[in-house]
Order: structure tokens, then C-alpha cells, then sequence
């Protein structure tokens, strides 16, 4: 039996790079895989083709709230048997199938876990990312600014993919602010949880990999994972984007989905008051990340960042 | 009303013609031209009867449908439940508190769409114009574009054939065939607000949706030669705009993928009905892939690009 095992982060967190570090395991002749051949459509929770394939019912004619209430059966479904009517039935399934998800866990109106919770898969990897890092990258991603973005990660009722007057590509995600979404996956009790830090990951990626891949019950070679941790090197990921694009980036002119990547990239990035914020919005779940809330950005980035400086000495 | 004791439907009956069909319906079915009434039994009834929330011997079931031999069980919840039978009678019964001007549009959608598969037809999720004579298809899932080109198509002046789904039969001869019903397109407010058709809006589809009928001007309401069908992708790396033929063996699978529910076509047993009629489509019209951006201000870019097309495969004259 295949098992399913979220791969479960707020946005800009580092899932994709853990999809390719993951994806990259199973890499052929010596050669990276592309970052197009993430099967970036049907691999997320949110994908409207399952929800429409399995319950024979178009989604873009249902309200947001009644979509919520059938995606338990979707995700029950899935764990039931193979996802894909295409998919060779000779072939052996997965040990394990990753699937990645945005959505925070949350109740359907219904009062049931809207990702089915031991019904629909066996456990869950939460990614987590300084909050501090995750706002410029998503302030780029959404082309917004920093100050929208940091709202947005304040913002209880914020969601993805919400529209009413058009059909967005994915089912409509709730993001209930960033510590919403991160105490949302930690405190839920229907499924066991790994928790990752992006931090982490980049410091020790082999070893904190391993740990990732045993949790979900994938056997890999300690060779494996040191194949799979460099051809998922962030720079060799920034460079295929910079080659053949990616196909998950913001449709803008310009725009990049593999941007810096760097953990503390935010000391640079935010003012000294766009930072506090972020702690006196989010201190509490950064410090049960380990997060040091006591950073400040670098000096002289703005004027801001010196005068706070001068009356700290002063 | 002697015209409906013949067929037994006890309440008011409307008429109205469903890719090729003649369809005799208790209920208002907004979004289709009504028919004039026949005299024959219609190919198909809708009636509102109880519906059960399981059938017997189910040999087939998912979280919202149950298979049993000839009998198809569906549930919207919040909406109703659909019995389909023999591919001959859809009965659907409004699920407690249901606001029963909701139910239209997924008899006419899902319910239908799945009946055309009991029948064992072709269909596909497509939306189709008129070029020439010939109906074109455009192919895709839910949100892929289908409507909205269609609309834009029809703006200028390529009758709408269907909207959502698509019938497709293969005559004797051998020529595919494409059956409308003059069905108004189904289009969402952003996308009436872009291709500035508010004068054509009509109702909503559904009381709580912002998507409404619109009234495709002129429809063209005679079965027409397949004259090519495109799969929509959008343009994403590592895909760029453009139109292409995929071989035999992919066009057969993009067929399959793109039946109106494709998973009914293995349940069903009509991999071997569905690979033919590739064969068919194909060998007689074409099927393609047609790559763009899923943007509005693309759309003009976009029609060139198949009026080009169709220059090169010979559905349109060669500008002189």
C-alpha cells in the first residue's frame, strides 16, 4: 500500500526545493531532474483535475464552501487507490507518494478535517521558514510589497486562489496568517507530523533529508541522497529557471521563483519596523521554531535601520 | 396534453434538442434553445421523481456516483441526486434545503455528460465554432479556456456550435460528425467584463456563482464534419505558443483524456470506442495542440493563430 504523506508548508517555505531534493532520488542516467517535470498540476492538494476526475463533478460550478466539503472524499479516494486512471496498472506503485499542500489545516463547514485527516494520508512533513525570509520572497512572488505581504501573512481570513469572478486554476486554499497556518499543521492530532526548518535544511540538507525520507518510510542510499542534495542545489535550480523557465513562477515579465534562497536574506531586505512587526505579529510561533526574535536587520540599509542604531547606543 | 401522455411525463414538458437528442424535460432547462414539441417518444426524459441515496448492486462506485448495470447514481449534495438510466432518462430529486433553480445547470452539464457516456457516444469536454462548414473543438478541463474562446470566436463571427460538451458520432462513411444544441455559453463575470459582452449577459448559472449564460448571438444548430479538434494548454515553461500536431499514439490518449469524464470512459469499457474514433478524428480532420497565454489581452494573437491554421489545413481559403 502506497502511503501519502503531505508535504505541508505556507507559501515561499521551501517545499519545491524539498519536492526536487525528493524528486531528484529517483534521478535517471546522471541527470538532474528538470524542474518542469514536477508533476506541478495533479501534485497538489489543491488541484482542481482530482477533485473533478474522482467526483465526476465539475468544481468551478460549486461555491468555495461546498467544494470544501467534498474535498475530504477526494483525498479519502486517492489514499484508496491509484490517482491516475493513465497510470500503467502493471507497474509497481510507490512506497511512498509526496504530495504537496498549502492550505492550512483547517475544518470543512461540515466540522471534518478538510485534508481527511487519517484518511487521507499517513502523516505530514511541515516545512517552516523564518517568517522574516518567507515575507520578501512572497512580496516577489505575488508582486506585491513587503508592507502587502506582511499584512497578508497578519491577515486570519487571507487565502489563495479566492476568486468568485473567475475560475482560478486551484481549488481556493485559506491561509489564516502565517502563525495560523504553522500552529494549524503543528496542533492538529489526526496525523503524525516531521517537522523541517527551511534553516535546517540548508545547513545540514544530507542529514535533515535522511530524517525527512525515514520519517515517510522512503528507503534511500546514503548515496541517493548525496546525488539527489546536489543536483537540487539551489543554484542548479536558479539556473534551469534562468534556462528554460519555470512553470510554476509568476506569470510576470521577470519574475522568479528561485529567487535568493539564503536563510537571514531578510536582514538585508526589511526595515528595522517592517521586521518588528513581524515578530510582534508572529514572536510566539517563531520562538517555538527556535526563531531568534532578537535580530535586527543589517545597519544602513535605510534610514530607519541607522536611526534605531543611534538610540539603541545612545 | 397528448404529446406527453405518450411518453408519461405528468407535468408541464419542455422540449429541446441536446447534441442530436430530442429531449422532453419536466423542468425549465435556462441556457438552451427550447424545441418545438415532437411527435415521437423523445430520445431522452428528464423528470423529477424520488431518487434514492444508493442503488443495489452497485458493481462501481466513487464518493459521488454508484454504477449499476444500466443505472448511473449521482449526488450533488446540497443540490440533488440523479438517477440515470439506460442512457434514455435522467430523474433528479432536490437534496433538503436546495435552491432548485441550481439543478438546471448540472442536468445539463454533468448529468447529461455522463448520460451521453451510458449511450456509449463520444464525448468530449470541449466547446466547438463553425469554420466553413466544419465544427472546430477546443478541448480542455475545467477553467482550461474552452467558453471564453468560443465567446471571442463567436465576437467574430464564427457561430457557436456547443459550449461544455461535445457529441461526436462516426458516420457510415466514415466522416466524424459533430452535434449541437444551441446552447448559450456559460462564462465567468471577469470574462464578460474583458471580452465587453454585458449587452449579451443573461442569468446566473447558479444563484451564488458570478457566472452567467450568454447569449452566443446566432447559434448554428445542424450537425456538422469534424473539422479539427486542439487540445488548450496554457503557455508555461517549457511550453511556447504556437499550434502542433502530436503523433497517432498521443492523439489517441489526448482524446481519451479530454472525454467528457474520462474516467468513465475505463469504467465503461470504452477505451477501444474512444481509440477508434482518435483514429477517425485524426486520419479525417486533425487533432492538434494549441499552446497560448491564458490572457485576455493574448486573445486577438490568439485567433490569428488559428485563422492562420486553418489556412494551412485547408478549412479556410489562402489569403489572396
Amino acid at each position: 500500500m502506497t502511503r501519502r504523506i503531505w508535504l505541508a508548508s505556507y507559501p515561499k517555505s521551501g517545499n519545491t526545493w524539498l519536492r526536487m531534493l525528493i524528486a531528484n532520488l529517483a534521478a535517471q542516467d546522471d541527470q538532474p531532474v528538470g524542474i518542469n517535470d514536477l508533476a506541478a498540476t495533479t501534485n497538489i492538494a489543491s488541484a482542481r483535475g482530482s477533485f473533478d476526475r474522482l467526483l465526476l463533478i465539475d468544481s468551478g460550478l460549486l461555491t468555495h464552501d461546498e467544494a470544501d466539503c467534498l474535498r475530504p472524499r477526494v483525498y479519502e479516494e486517492l489514499a484508496r487507490g491509484p490517482d491516475d486512471d493513465e497510470r500503467d496498472p502493471r507497474e509497481t506503485p510507490p512506497a511512498v507518494r509526496f504530495v504537496k499542500v498549502h492550505d492550512a489545516y483547517t475544518l470543512t463547514p461540515l466540522g471534518e478535517p478538510l485534508l481527511a485527516g487519517a484518511r487521507g494520508a499517513d502523516g505530514a512533513i511541515v516545512i517552516v521558514r523564518d517568517p522574516r525570509d518567507v515575507t520578501p520572497s512572497l512580496a516577489s512572488h505575488r508582486n506585491t510589497s513587503i508592507d502587502e505581504a506582511i499584512a497578508f501573512m497578519n491577515d486570519r481570513d487571507a487565502q489563495f486562489s479566492a476568486n468568485t469572478t473567475k475560475q482560478d486554476l486551484q481549488l481556493r486554499q485559506k491561509l489564516p496568517g502565517w502563525s495560523g497556518h504553522v500552529a494549524s499543521w503543528l496542533d492538529q492530532t489526526d496525523i503524525p507530523v516531521h517537522l523541517v526548518r527551511y534553516e535546517d535544511l540548508q545547513i545540514d540538507t544530507v542529514t535533515m533529508l535522511r530524517r525527512a525520507l525515514q520519517f515517510a518510510g522512503q528507503a534511500a542510499t546514503d548515496d541517493e541522497i548525496r546525488r539527489a542534495v546536489q543536483f537540487a542545489d539551489f543554484a542548479r535550480l536558479r539556473q534551469q529557471e534562468e534556462e528554460k523557465g519555470f512553470r510554476e513562477a509568476p506569470q510576470l515579465a521577470g519574475a522568479r521563483f528561485f529567487r535568493r534562497g539564503e536563510a537571514g536574506g531578510w536582514r538585508d531586505e526589511l526595515t528595522p519596523d517592517q521586521a518588528a512587526s513581524i515578530v510582534a505579529a508572529h514572536g510566539a510561533v517563531m520562538r517555538r521554531l527556535g526563531y531568534d526574535v532578537t535580530l535586527a536587520p543589517l545597519a544602513a540599509r535605510s534610514g530607519g535601520a541607522r536611526e534605531r542604531d543611534c538610540a539603541a547606543t545612545g | 396534453m397528448s404529446t406527453a401522455a405518450t411518453f408519461e411525463l405528468s407535468r408541464t414538458v419542455h422540449f429541446y434538442h441536446i447534441a442530436g437528442l430530442s429531449v422532453g424535460s419536466e423542468i425549465m432547462l435556462q441556457g438552451l434553445h427550447a424545441a418545438a414539441a415532437g411527435g415521437d417518444t423523445p430520445d431522452v426524459t428528464i423528470r423529477r421523481r424520488p431518487v434514492p441515496a444508493a442503488i443495489e448492486n452497485a458493481t462501481a462506485l466513487g464518493p459521488t456516483w454508484q454504477i449499476a448495470g444500466q443505472q448511473f447514481l449521482l449526488r450533488i449534495p446540497g443540490v440533488a441526486r440523479f438517477l440515470l438510466t439506460a442512457g434514455k432518462e435522467i430523474a433528479f430529486e432536490a437534496e433538503p434545503g436546495a435552491d432548485t433553480g441550481d439543478i438546471p445547470i448540472f442536468i445539463l452539464g454533468t448529468a447529461f455528460g455522463i448520460l451521453m457516456h451510458q449511450r456509449e457516444q463520444i464525448v468530449l469536454h470541449a466547446s466547438a465554432v463553425r469554420v466553413n462548414g466544419k465544427a472546430i473543438l477546443f478541448c480542455g478541463p475545467s477553467g482550461a479556456g474552452k467558453s471564453t474562446l468560443a465567446a471571442a470566436l463567436a465576437q467574430r463571427g464564427y457561430r457557436l456550435i456547443t459550449d461544455d460538451f461535445c457529441a461526436v458520432t462516426v458516420t457510415d462513411a466514415g466522416t466524424p460528425v459533430v452535434h449541437p444544441d444551441g446552447r448559450q455559453l456559460k462564462l465567468w463575470a471577469q470574462a464578460i467584463e474583458k471580452l465587453d459582452l454585458k449587452q449579451s449577459r443573461g442569468e446566473r448559472v447558479r444563484s451564488r456563482l458570478e457566472k452567467f449564460y450568454v447569449d452566443p448571438g446566432e447559434a448554428h444548430l445542424e450537425a456538422l464534419p469534424l473539422g479539427a479538434v486542439y487540445e488548450l494548454r496554457e503557455a508555461r515553461p517549457p511550453l511556447v505558443p504556437g499550434i502542433e500536431r502530436p503523433n497517432v499514439a498521443d492523439a489517441a490518449a489526448l482524446l481519451r483524456r479530454h472525454a467528457y469524464r474520462p474516467g468513465l470512459v475505463a469504467r465503461l469499457n470504452q477505451k477501444v470506442l474512444y481509440f477508434h474514433a482518435a483514429a477517425t478524428i485524426a486520419n479525417n480532420a486533425g487533432i492538434f495542440h494549441l499552446t497560448r497565454k491564458l490572457d485576455f489581452a493574448a486573445m486577438p494573437e490568439v485567433v490569428s493563430l488559428l485563422e492562420r491554421h486553418w489556412r494551412e489545413i485547408g478549412l479556410m481559403e489562402k489569403a489572396a
